[in-house]
């Protein structure tokens, strides 16, 4: 069987949780195109202090999400993925520090238009950060390797629920 | 100075005493009361100063003194903070296990590039029309989410990673639907349940009522396994008549899965069991048995799976059989059998052995085994799952024997039971087993005039399925009587189906039987058709003469009664009146119900025996099983066995 080039297509899967009492946890699952895991990373939880919460004020989240979670996970994994996927719009900024697409997940009707400046995969439509024009096209170049119906939200439950009971075992 | 209130003489005469005098016009009032104006008031005033050294201190250079603070006060009065460049995050994470690199399937046509096969769900009802969105169906109007199955850790993974590992797979009917695996038919929701059960057990009996799709669950179990890079090297191991049924299995549920069966000379075998790279190797018990025993312990294979299908092979745990299959090194044990307890509940124990989950040579009391079994056993039965199977009627029969049947039953009978009479102390429960077996056989048919009543029902109801296309399948425990049989059904082509059949024959004979339509009934013994068959396009069933088990019987229905089955299943059991065969089919019954009762929700009370007992066996001519010391009850030859 010939090997196509979206064969090696992979996807990161970058979401974070709050944790009560303990700060923001991140995570990120690298997949091949077909959802399979590959490497996942997750970081310990990050809590602001009371003076960081007043300086950074409205920065703060986007700060902790993108400048250190997500930065940190991108560098920390040996599987390097062609494309990462979230659901938050905050995370979107992460792509000022990468070098691949960062794309926000959202559900969308069966029926509904997809804009030009966005790409719908299976039953999600795509933003991308509004200066990366560019990741349009590459995205939907990379989507041709992905089935058509791909859920692409579900591998991010994976990651909440990796999450969830990584918190739960650590004190 | 003095202020004179007194009027001045000079200021007029109209000033009243007591009235004050005009400032400008100030007099002196003379003692004897005549005022004089004061015209002049000299301003020189002189005043006198005093030295008191204050206008000299002023002068002098000031001199301050200095006092030192220390400078962290001072930082505590005025906080400063400086965003650090970049703080170091603790993260932990795993990279997943490789999958197996499988050897690639060449495309049919290279211009027509390979295209994933849609699946379908099998339960479709003819008339129910077919959801045209993949994935989602419609409910009331409103889009309704297909469903998952999620991987689940097992209760035994204790560090994190392990469990992660689960948490992390995609759900099953991503995984296997029509994305990287390619199923030939999209499995049913109990069977996805299975297969994520069977994934992440270490230690597993799935004890699915026969017909259920074992065998399907457990190879895409294994087929996830090692995909997901989990296992490398499966050992699976079933009965010698079933290892074409398990290569066919094989092909059609994990077509990219090499395998290689353990076969041939010793030293071919030899080599087999060595050979690296190969993920699944399928052995008989037989030959794992002779293998293995021949082999230097350091020279033995290991397996990250051990698979036993029709795992009551060892339910005797001190066989050679048993033995040597606990021997082997594994890392996970996954048994497989409808009847986990076909005789006796203690042969679950010998499972659970097998399983690593007692002790070795433990027998757990019911209320453990009741627990172990809720842990590791995962067991359903067609009623709870399969509503969508067509129904299995079973027809009891009863039928009159002929009259050369009569008479020779009755000879039999009365000579046997003299005979038995007259041993005395020497009977034994081999010698009444003789007697039942003679007497069925007649039921069967009259060998002296080869009459029988059976032949003459299967006939009438072979017309009629003949005539309607049908397929029959009929069970018999003896091989002299399939034969008998099948040289007076000459006109329905039947196919015999036995022990006697050598292997390489027999999977011929299941093919013609299901694509010549000249061969509608097959004829088999319960000991080589009753297990792993796959024959759900026969309709009808005959059980020509009982086993002495249920669960055996119920196998043997089942090879029709099962997935794939498209109309009902009519279940015909012959059952000769006032014969051993009525009473056999009352103690049978009972069984029956003490079976559920132990698979089901009924408590289960110290050991049970399902197969027939001596004490059944004896029961059959009202005789009580023989006592150390006691003296059997005499038998009257012309005791009727009582109506069924």
């Amino acid at each position: 069987m010939t090997k196509n080039a979206g064969d090696d297509l992979r996807i990161g899967f970058l979401t974070t949780l709050d944790v009560d009492q303990k700060g923001i946890v991140g995570g990120l699952l690298i997949t091949n195109r077909f959802g399979r895991p590959l490497e996942f990373q997750c970081t310990a939880p990050i809590k602001a202090s009371r003076t960081q919460e007043i300086l950074y004020g409205q920065t703060l989240r986007p700060y902790l999400k993108c400048d250190l979670i997500g930065k940190t996970l991108f560098d920390k994994v040996s599987v390097k993925p062609h494309m990462l996927l979230t659901e938050d719009p905050e995370l979107l900024d992460l792509r000022d520090q990468l070098r691949v697409p960062v794309a926000c997940c959202d559900e969308v009707k069966p029926n509904a238009a997809s804009p030009p400046d966005k790409v719908r995969i299976g039953d999600q439509l795509l933003t991308f950060h509004s200066s990366h024009d560019a990741d349009v096209g590459t995205v939907k170049n990379q989507a041709e390797a992905l089935p058509q119906d791909a859920d692409l939200a579900e591998p991010l439950e994976r990651v909440r629920e990796a999450l969830s009971e990584t918190v739960r075992s650590t004190p | 100075m003095t202020e004179n209130t007194q009027p001045h003489k000079d200021v007029g005469a109209s000033l009243e005493p007591g009235q004050p005098v005009p400032p400008n016009e100030l007099q002196s009032v003379e003692p004897d009361n005549n005022p004089t104006i004061i015209t002049n008031v000299p301003l020189n005033i002189s005043a006198d100063t005093f030295a008191s050294g204050m206008n000299s201190a002023l002068q002098r250079t000031v001199s301050p003194a200095t006092i030192e603070h220390d400078l962290k006060m001072i930082v505590r009065v005025m906080p400063t903070w400086k965003a650090p460049r970049k703080p170091k995050i603790e993260t932990s994470g795993f990279v997943l296990p490789d999958a197996f690199d499988f050897i690639p399937k060449e495309p049919a046509k290279e211009d027509k590039p390979e295209k994933l096969k849609s699946i379908k769900p099998p339960g479709i009802v003819s008339g129910q029309e077919e959801d045209p969105t993949d994935g989602a169906h419609q409910v009331n109007g409103e889009k309704k989410k297909k469903t998952r199955t999620r991987l689940k850790p097992p209760a035994d993974a204790l560090s994190l990673k392990d469990r992660l590992f689960y948490l992390l797979q995609p759900p099953l009917e991503g995984w296997l639907g029509g994305q990287e695996m390619i199923m030939p038919f999209e499995p049913f929701p109990y069977q996805y349940e299975g297969i994520a059960w069977l994934f992440a057990s270490q230690s597993a009996l799935l004890a699915d009522e026969m017909g259920l799709g074992k065998t399907m669950q457990t190879i895409t179990a294994i087929r996830l396994l090692l995909r997901s890079g989990h296992c490398r090297r499966i050992l699976l191991v079933c009965p010698k008549p079933l290892l074409p049924n398990w290569q066919r299995e094989l092909k059609t549920w994990a077509e990219e899965i090499p395998f290689v069966v353990v076969e041939g000379k010793t030293s071919k075998r030899m080599m087999t069991w060595q050979i690296p790279g190969i993920p699944v190797l399928l052995a008989n018990y037989e030959l794992v048995v002779r293998d293995f025993a021949a082999m230097e312990e350091d020279e033995r294979p290991v397996f990250d799976l051990m698979v036993l299908d029709e795992a009551q092979r060892i339910k005797n745990r001190d066989s050679t059989t048993a033995k040597t299959i606990r021997s082997v090194t594994r890392k996970r044990s996954w048994a497989l059998t409808g009847t986990p307890i076909e005789n006796r509940t203690e042969e679950l124990a010998a499972l659970f052995e097998f399983m690593e989950v007692v002790p070795p040579r433990t027998v757990p009391e019911p209320r453990q085994l009741s627990r172990l079994a809720d842990e590791f056993i995962l067991r359903r039965t067609k009623d709870l799952v399969m509503t969508d199977l067509p129904p299995r009627f079973d027809r009891d029969a009863h039928i009159e024997l002929t009259e050369q049947q009569d008479y020779a039953y009755k000879q039999a009978e009365k000579q046997g039971v003299m005979a038995l009479n007259e041993m005395g102390d020497e009977i034994s429960i081999q010698h009444v087993f003789e007697l039942v077996l003679r007497l069925k056989q007649i039921c069967n048919y009259d060998p002296f005039t080869n009459s029988s009543c059976k032949l003459d029902s299967l006939r009438a109801d072979m017309e009629e399925i003949s005539a309607s296309g049908g397929k029959a399948i009929l069970f018999s425990q003896w091989t002299k009587s399939l034969d008998w049989i099948a040289e007076r059904t000459q006109d329905f082509n039947p196919l015999i189906y036995h022990g006697g059949v050598p292997t390489k024959k027999r999977e011929p004979i299941l093919d013609r039987f299901e694509n010549d339509p000249d061969c509608p009934l097959i004829l088999m013994s319960y000991g080589t058709g009753a297990v792993g068959l796959n024959l759900q396009f026969a309709g009808y069933v005959f059980l020509f003469d009982r086993w002495w088990n249920p669960a055996v019987e119920d196998q043997a229905i089942n090879r029709a009664h099962r997935i794939g089955q498209k109309t009902q299943v009519i279940v015909t059991k012959f059952i000769c009146q006032n014969t051993i065969e009525e009473r056999i089919d009352r103690v049978l019954t009972e069984k029956r119900e003490l079976f559920k009762s132990i698979l089901g929700d009924g408590q289960v009370e110290g050991g049970v025996n399902l197969s027939m007992s001596a004490g059944d066996i004896f029961g059959l001519f009202d005789l009580k099983a023989k006592q150390k010391g006691a003296k059997p009850k005499p038998i009257d030859p012309e005791e009727k066995l009582p109506a069924a």
